[in-house]
């Protein structure tokens, strides 16, 4: 069988496209697994250099397997709402990307699939799955950038994974989308029994709004631990649907959201559901808020439909304090210097699987974004 | 004798609406270091404060000057530039700073590399500052952290309280080193002191101490005299 497709072996992305999406995580062809590009309305790149790991476009893995069509709107439905509705009519030849890792996989390098949008007022919609097989391991890296000159535009993308049985998947994702674009993302996950999935999310630089709506199913004794890290500058709308259901007997969550806003709006709503025994799961919502502009709305929510469901959550908003401020200012450090080190240590990303690069690329973009200079 | 490093003339430190500290006159020379003693709140914390123009401390008559310059309308990073620095007796904590990221910040990664290890902190680059230190761990920071700034003036809150004699020997010799390494301009450093219970006066050499009660300088002399007098009559003035 053959697990590769490249639709351009010779250097599918420019210097410039490269650049830009080495800002957000991307890796050349030899520090990677395999390779998922999408330009516009166009899978640029599909590349696996190893065995184990197909991707290609979603059209083609329609083609290939008579499965795939049983995974698309499986986990969402089309009529969930009208946007969804109408991307699912436009998706009659849909744009996307399909990632497949065998049953067994053990990847070592990362698998990575990112969104380059470079139409300015562009429309860009997308469907992607992937089929992480039964005891496979692997690392993904994701993320989305636009080039200086593009602003304005609208994303939407429908993401659907499954985890088998037994696997492991280490994720993160990063976004550098233009400042005044919409981004609708759907995301839903199913985690197969005794699964586990870590992930990180870096949503930083600023945007017009974004909606992201996530649901999870967690199998039996399987394990998601989620992390996200979100900056909303002024002029930023950021608005989270979260919702994770624990499924099967045993199953066990760990989400925590850190939130800034630096007189943007973020909203950040997460229902946990125990369905099944012994099932276990912690809702951590932090907000540091550095103005009087803007708002941050933390709605953490649980439900246990299980007697022995144990279920937790942790809410804080707060501002910075004054005399954490004047301590440091102590030392020399001027205000901005002093304000900048408390807000990296609250989104502590050093606590989170980030690559350094990706650590510095998202570290410059919190200093960029508070500075408005993004 | 070379000019004043710090002086206050007639200085009254205000907290909000309410004053705290009355005509306070004290001058510090380059190379000095003045214990201020004195029972819990006399208001030697808020003097120090004051000076280093934490909030809500400000001062409310008289001023304050340090090498020349009145520091009347500067801010307290303006202050720690010009060579003033302050050991906290309770600093805050800190959540995902670690002290690395801190020395990053003040361009002292090879003053935290060169000076950890003598304050027994060889170990404390990647935690986070102050969060879940000991007593004595958190004094030994605020020492390092001094060693990072490098300042010029340096201003100590109770270093002694709230840990063993075993610490307090450590962080006092800690101390002495740091005061007597140079000033910026080559000059000598100084040092202003607060202790209540004295017990740091064993492992530093200070030259001059004032007794502090109810908000005001009321007596000043030799250091181990005074303390020798505190021990018997209590934070009041010896008799003339």
């Amino acid at each position: 069988m053959d697990t590769t497709l490249q639709h351009d072996s010779n250097g599918a992305l420019d210097a410039g496209e490269e650049a830009m999406l080495r800002r957000v995580g991307y890796g050349g062809m030899e520090a990677r697994s395999a390779s998922a590009v999408l330009v516009n309305h166009e899978l640029r790149v599909a590349t696996s250099n190893v065995d184990g790991v197909e991707i290609m476009p979603i059209q083609d893995a329609l083609m290939r397997y008579d499965w795939v069509q049983d995974l698309m709107f499986n986990l969402i439905a089309p009529d969930e709402n009208e946007l969804l509705r109408q991307s699912a009519e436009l998706l009659n030849d849909p744009i996307g990307q399909f990632i497949y890792v065998h049953d067994g996989a053990k990847v070592g390098l990362p698998v990575q699939s990112f969104t380059l949008m470079e139409l300015p007022q562009g429309r860009q919609f997308t469907h992607n799955i992937t089929v992480i097989g039964k005891g496979a391991e692997v690392e993904m890296i994701s993320g989305a950038a636009v080039p200086e000159n593009v602003h304005a535009g609208h994303h939407v993308s429908i993401d659907e994974m499954y985890l088998r049985e037994g696997a492991r998947c280490r994720s993160i994702s990063i976004e550098r989308w233009g400042k005044n674009m919409s981004v609708d993302s759907y995301s839903r996950s199913e985690i197969g029994p005794g699964a586990e999935t870590t992930s990180s999310q870096i949503m930083i630089a600023p945007l017009r709004r974004h909606l992201s709506d996530t649901k999870s199913y967690i199998h039996e004794a399987a394990s998601a631990n989620d992390q996200a890290t979100v900056f909303a500058p002024e002029g930023t709308e950021r608005v989270f649907e979260n919702e994770t259901y624990l499924v099967g007997p045993g199953a066990r969550s760990e989400s925590v959201t850190r939130m800034v806003s630096a007189g943007g709006t973020i909203v950040n709503r997460a229902l946990l559901v125990g369905q099944a025994k012994q099932t276990s799961g912690f809702l951590g919502c932090d907000g540091l808020k550095l103005s009087d502009v803007g708002e941050i709305l933390a709605v953490p929510s649980l439900k246990a439909e299980s007697a022995d469901a144990q279920l937790s959550h942790e809410a804080s908003v707060g501002t910075i304090a004054e005399e954490k401020l004047s301590y440091l200012m102590a030392s020399g450090l001027s205000e901005d210097q002093a304000r900048d080190l408390i807000v990296q240590g609250f989104l502590n990303l050093k606590e989170q699987y980030l690559p350094e690069e990706m650590r510095a690329q998202a570290t410059e973009m919190i200093a960029a974004a508070k500075s408005g200079g993004m | 004798m070379a000019s004043p490093m710090l002086e206050l003339r007639n200085v009254s430190v205000g907290a909000g609406e309410t004053t705290l500290l009355h005509d306070i006159n004290l001058t510090v020379h380059p190379g000095e270091m003045h214990v201020l003693l004195g029972q819990n709140g006399a208001g030697k914390s808020s003097l120090l404060s004051a000076i280093m123009g934490m909030p809500p401390f400000e001062v409310s008559a008289g001023t304050v000057v340090y090498n020349g310059r009145d520091l009347a309308g500067l801010g307290v990073d303006e202050r720690a530039r010009l060579g003033l620095g302050m050991a906290f007796q309770r600093p805050p904590s800190l959540a995902g700073v670690t002290a690395a990221e801190f020395a990053q910040a003040l361009g002292a990664q090879r003053a935290l590399a060169d000076q950890a290890d003598a304050l027994d902190m060889g170990q404390f680059a990647g935690r986070d500052l102050v969060v879940g230190f000991s007593g004595g761990e958190i004094k030994r920071w605020e020492v390092l952290k001094l060693f990072l700034q490098a300042p010029d003036l340096i201003l100590f809150d109770e270093p002694d309280s709230g840990v063993d004699l075993e610490h307090i020997a450590a962080v006092g010799a800690a101390v002495g080193r740091l005061v007597s390494q140079p000033a910026r301009d080559g000059s000598r450093r100084a040092a202003l002191l607060i202790t209540h219970s004295g017990l740091i006066l064993e492992h530093v050499r200070a030259d001059r101490a004032h007794i502090m009660s109810s908000g005001r300088i009321v007596h000043s002399g030799e250091p181990q005299a005074l303390f020798r007098h505190i021990q018997k009559a209590g934070y009041v003035a010896p008799a003339a």
